[in-house]
């Protein structure tokens, strides 16, 4: 509903040029302010619709990047404590497993504990905000992706690898993630190789083995038939002078043998 | 022996871990410089001015139009109710107000202070089934005009937002025109988000810049009071908005 409020006028400006008409139609329609909304001019409509805000869009993703803000949090008392903690934690020990508990009663967590308890082995809980604020700085970070959920820490001082996997086997929750066993970085499968490896001793036992493989097999040779010595040696040397006939020193060398076998 | 101990210092450390934990806790607020007044509560308004000689007004409706020019900041409360639109508040409601906010005022602790005169403006009305006509009606009631913008209650004291916000929403949500509650840091957050929005707003027409130069001749269809007012106010609603 327009309204032209334009008082009827007998006068009106008058110039040379221009007059106002002698009469005005005049026509009322609701007072400014209303109890309801009036009615608008479609042009009105149409401005403020043009006119409405547009935010400035930002340029990145809102969770595309960290917040800088964000780490320049102070830390708490507890955190700063625990950080030493888990300091001192991965300084002394060499094994370090770090295992994904789903539901575990306090009843199964203790009997867990009291098993590994038994080989040595500790479990530590460290809350991921500790980790995730200590592991960066130290030169354990590429096991950053492990802390993720609910985790556990199995750790020791001598790496026990068997005994913990025959522990864990009896508990099917507890889910092992990986670990960092005397300085290497390991995934569960090469910690169940590493579990897999046979130990010092018989490794050992090989090597030598292997070392004195040449000087074994000759020994066991000297002690055979003497016969069969003979024929051995013939055939070397019929292959190291080719075309060659056999020696006057072979029919010599028999009874030196015999001599030696009696 | 030996196990026995170990069984119960493991029992031990794992009850320790299952009960660690620190919580921060925020710092309470400081009162210092806060005074209880004398008289905490809300004062009685009267439905009628003292006057020896009552006398008929008009309607004078831009008391209701625009934005707010006084009483539109904090004086001696924290927390209080700003109108968001533009209305009239009777006697009825003043009395509501005054009585739910009464009751629930702790006189030691909080305060509660007008920042609206009793009705002062009369409104005529003609008896039923009168024809048009006849002059001007009598006078039946008193009104205080109030715009958008304006506090109506200021509540103050030892107290924190979460304690009065129930009461002052409940009286906010009868008044005759969309009120809000809110504080001193909230009130400033508002004013200072609206800079911002004007500030960094990426649409480069907006209304005030097309109607104060003309652009369309489109002032035929926009009011001087739109004009000067950019468009955020019609009649006695407020748009938040718009920029």
């Amino acid at each position: 509903m327009e309204k032209n409020r334009r008082e009827e006028s007998s006068g009106g400006a008058r110039t040379e040029k221009r007059c106002l008409p002698l009469a005005q139609s005049v026509r009322h329609g609701s007072k400014a302010v209303t109890r309801h909304r009036k009615p608008m001019h479609i042009l009105k409509q149409k401005l403020l619709a043009v006119t409405e805000y547009i935010p400035p869009k930002p340029s990145a993703a809102p969770g595309a990047y960290p917040s800088q803000t964000k780490r320049m949090e102070q830390e708490s008392g507890l955190v700063r404590f625990l950080k030493k903690k888990v300091e001192t934690t991965f300084e002394e020990c060499k094994m370090l497993v770090v295992v994904q508990n789903n539901a575990t009663n306090a009843e199964d967590m203790l009997l867990l504990r009291h098993r590994l308890h038994k080989h040595d082995i500790a479990i530590k809980f460290f809350p991921n905000q500790v980790m995730r604020s200590y592991l960066p700085s130290s030169q354990y970070r590429n096991m950053l992706p492990l802390f993720i959920g609910q985790t556990v820490m199995f750790v020791s001082k001598e790496p026990k690898v068997k005994e913990m996997l025959r522990v864990l086997r009896s508990s099917p929750q507890m889910i092992l993630l990986g670990g960092c066993i005397e300085n290497t970085m390991l995934s569960r499968e090469g910690i169940l190789n590493y579990s897999r490896l046979p130990s010092i001793t018989t490794v050992q036992g090989e090597l030598v083995g292997g070392l004195t493989l040449m000087t074994s097999q000759t020994v066991s040779m000297l002690q055979r038939h003497p016969a069969h010595l003979s024929a051995l040696l013939q055939q070397y040397i019929k292959q190291n002078q080719p075309g060659g006939t056999p020696e006057s020193t072979a029919p010599e060398t028999t009874p030196k043998t015999e001599g030696a076998a009696v | 022996m030996e196990s026995w101990c170990g069984v119960t210092l493991l029992l031990q450390q794992h009850l320790k871990i299952l009960s660690a934990g620190l919580k921060t806790y925020e710092l309470p607020q400081d009162y210092s410089g806060v005074v209880i007044p004398e008289k905490p509560k809300l004062k009685f308004l009267n439905k009628v001015p003292n006057f020896k000689k009552a006398k008929k007004e008009m309607k004078r409706l831009r008391d209701i139009q625009g934005p707010a020019k006084g009483a539109t900041s904090f004086t001696y409360g924290q927390y209080a109710i700003v109108a968001m639109g533009g209305g009239y508040l009777e006697w009825g409601h003043l009395e509501m107000m005054r009585l739910t906010i009464n009751r629930q005022l702790d006189p030691s602790t909080t305060f509660a202070t007008w920042r609206v005169s009793a009705p002062y403006k009369p409104i005529t009305r003609k008896g039923l089934g009168q024809r048009m006509g006849g002059g001007k009606g009598a006078i039946d009631f008193y009104v205080t005009p109030v715009k958008c913008g304006r506090l109506i209650v200021e509540v103050g004291g030892r107290i924190e937002l979460g304690e009065v916000e129930g009461v002052l929403n409940q009286v906010a949500r009868k008044l005759p025109f969309p009120a809000k509650v809110m504080s001193k840091e909230s009130l400033a957050a508002m004013h200072q988000e609206q800079a911002e929005k004007e500030a960094n707003n990426q649409n480069p027409w907006t209304f005030q810049r097309i109607a104060r130069s003309n652009m369309l001749g489109l002032r035929r269809v926009i009011s001087p009071f739109d004009l000067h007012n950019h468009g955020r106010f019609t009649g006695k609603f407020f748009n938040p908005s718009r920029v």
